[in-house]
């Protein structure tokens, strides 16, 4: 530093300082008001409104659960939520395999080709939504896959859910899983492996015994956030989908086009309650899981 | 005829890519030997260990365990287990069940598994401490239940890699003691890596000094500190000083001559090294003692080497004092000197003195 310090400080220069500091202060707490307002005021009017007594989403006339009762009782949104549960536990169950697999095989292994395979799994995470629906689309049309529907019968709802959807979630799911994965199998000590086959484990033993619990607060938090994306997905499932299959996201959106009631305000706070859940439960398995190495789930 | 050794290594190299990481070792370590490899980090010496517990395979060579060649063996196959420099405890298990895996993966019954495993908690002074979780632990107790977790499977040979690296200072020389007498209480063969010289000589029955991928000298541990075997030995282990020479002749006495053409007598002299040659003088400093210029004996012995210079820098070191003299051809050398001698006057800086040794104690080495 060349330049000459400035002369020492007057109290009136102090006063200054602390003023503008004290400014500084108020203005941050008022900026972060103004954001958080922003951001969660639109939520709060919702939830608010899913309680209202009358039709209106913008008049507050009193209190009311109706439109939860109204909401269980119309057979197509229940239809639709059975149909977005299975659909999200069967593409999170395969996702999560699929996911480990191909986590533990590029972290561990070399082949031809790696790099590409590498870049390929980010692939559905960088592109738009409605790029990859498209694809899929062609895809589902081009091989004839068609939206041939899996009939089941889940919890007593019988359902018809078209293989198609189920690939198109697990198309994306495999790819959040394999990177949630694979960022705490990088973190990993190999050395316990090591250890753990020095201690007479054959590879299967070390796999399941070591590695497999180690990785397990990323297995979990991928597969949490995987069920999440694929409970949340619109883009893909309306265009995988066929005519006549719809999921809770899916069934809203037919809902607005025929005017919005607090119905909807219902069902999307029910949405909101189960992705917060799903995101609180995942924060307390990696807070439990062990400390440092949380398992981030924020999108 | 292998048999006598517990662990063989016979001409073993390996090469990762274009690097040679050990480079045509042939060691034989015996059975109930304290043997380290000692060496500056990228030596080779962890990759030797890591190829014994077959967590690296050789490019070439063989390895015997107890006589048995291990091949591509894997090292859940090997008689041998490892104590590793992190511990490498699992972390998601408790202390017992760390120590009970090996055991468990063998099919050992469960009743043995419990005794054996509070046995194995007693023996590293850890009793009651099996339901804690290792990072629940201070370094010193991981570093013992990593021990025990594998002392308990009475491994043919124990391997550990630099166990005691990450341990503060007294920790570590109370650590080396321990380990001392465990090993000469289980009778296991113990192969120790580590850097630390002074470890190695404290411990080992016998050390291999590596640099470089190559071994350079195996021996006890005086016989690595007082004949080291080339220049690389006798600068790694310990203080050493090293002056300029050029070999006179080889025999019937080794003889050579100083940058200043004096010539003096040595006691050993590295192979390959012929007269004409220019080589290094090989001493300690506490091998060497300070006389005053008028103390110079008439007729000096042909065992006693005498050099003039001159007392440049002093350093008190508690025990002793070094003394850096500066010889005639501007070699500098330190001689340590006991603070034990009542009524003799301290060396001054600035005073002229002679350097003087026993000639048995100088080693000629190749430069």
């Amino acid at each position: 530093m060349s330049a000459p310090m400035p002369p020492p400080t007057t109290l009136e220069h102090a006063r200054w300082e602390r003023f503008k500091s004290k400014l500084g202060g108020w203005s941050l707490t008022t900026y972060g008001i103004l954001a958080f307002a922003f951001l969660y005021l639109p939520i709060v009017i919702l939830v608010i409104f899913s309680f209202n007594d009358s039709r209106s989403v913008s008049k507050w006339s009193g209190f009311t659960w109706a439109w939860y009762g109204k909401m269980f009782q119309d057979g197509q949104i229940m239809l639709s939520i059975w149909n977005s549960l299975f659909l999200a536990i069967v593409s999170t169950i395969i996702a999560t395999v699929l996911g480990t697999l191909a986590a533990l095989g590029l972290e561990r292994y070399r082949f031809r080709g790696k790099t590409a395979v590498d870049s390929m799994f980010y692939l559905p995470v960088i592109i738009p939504d409605i790029a990859m629906a498209i694809m899929l689309l062609i895809f589902f049309n081009m091989s004839g896959i068609g939206f041939t529907p899996w009939k089941v019968n889940f919890f007593g709802a019988r359902l018809a859910v078209p293989y198609s959807v189920i690939i198109g979630h697990v198309a994306f799911n495999t790819s959040f899983v394999a990177i949630v994965v694979r960022a705490r199998l990088a973190q990993m000590d190999r050395t316990l492996e090591e250890a753990a086959s020095d201690l007479y484990a054959n590879a299967w033993q070390t796999f399941r015994r070591v590695t497999l619990p180690m990785l397990m607060p990323g297995i979990i938090g991928g597969a949490l956030l995987a069920f999440t994306l694929s409970l949340d997905d619109f883009v893909i499932t309306f265009f995988t989908s066929g005519a006549g299959f719809n999921t809770l996201p899916v069934r809203v959106f037919g809902m607005i086009k025929k005017g919005v009631t607090p119905k909807i305000n219902a069902v999307s706070t029910l949405m909101l309650v189960v992705s917060l859940s799903l995101v609180v439960v995942s924060i307390l398995i990696s807070m439990r899981s062990g400390s440092e190495d949380s398992v981030t789930i924020g999108m | 005829m292998n048999d006598a050794y517990a662990v063989e290594l016979r001409d073993v190299v390996k090469q990762f890519g274009d690097v040679i990481a050990v480079n045509h070792v042939s060691l034989q370590i015996k059975d109930g030997e304290f043997f380290s490899l000692l060496g500056p980090s990228g030596c080779g010496k962890t990759t030797t260990l890591r190829m014994i517990a077959g967590f690296e395979m050789p490019t070439s060579g063989a390895i015997f365990i107890h006589g048995e060649q291990q091949g591509y063996r894997p090292p859940n196959k090997r008689p041998v287990n490892t104590v590793f420099q992190n511990y490498a405890l699992f972390p998601h298990m408790t202390v017992a069940e760390n120590i009970a895996f090996g055991m468990e993966m063998r099919q050992v019954p469960k009743d043995e598994i419990q005794r054996r495993v509070d046995e194995a908690l007693a023996m590293v002074r850890l009793a009651g401490m099996g339901n804690r979780k290792p990072k629940q632990l201070s370094g010193g107790q991981q570093q013992r239940i990593a021990l025990a977790r594998a002392l308990v499977n009475r491994p043919e040979v124990l391997l550990l890699d630099e166990p005691l690296g990450a341990l503060d200072l007294k920790l570590r020389k109370a650590m080396q003691i321990e380990l001392k007498a465990l090993q000469e209480e289980v009778g296991i063969t113990f192969i120790y890596v580590t850097h630390d010289q002074e470890e190695a000589l404290t411990m080992s029955d016998r050390i291999a000094v590596m640099n470089n991928g190559v071994v350079h000298q195996v021996g006890d541990p005086e016989s690595i500190y007082e004949h080291p075997a080339d220049r690389f030995v006798a600068d790694f282990i310990g203080e050493t000083n090293f002056i300029p020479v050029r070999v006179v002749s080889l025999s019937p006495e080794i003889v050579v001559a100083l940058d200043t053409g004096q010539q003096v007598v040595a006691g050993w002299a590295e192979e390959g090294l012929s007269v004409g040659d220019k080589a290094v003088l090989s001493i300690r400093p506490e091998k060497m003692d300070l006389l005053e210029p008028k103390e110079m004996p008439k007729s000096p012995s042909q065992q006693m080497a005498y050099v003039k210079g001159k007392v440049t820098h002093l350093v008190y070191v508690g025990a002793d004092t070094r003394h850096t003299v500066v010889l005639g051809d501007g070699s500098e050398i330190v001689v340590r000197l006991q603070n034990s001698y009542i009524g003799e006057e301290p060396w001054e800086i600035g005073e002229e003195t002679i350097v003087t040794w026993n000639a048995a104690h100088a080693r000629i080495l190749k430069e």
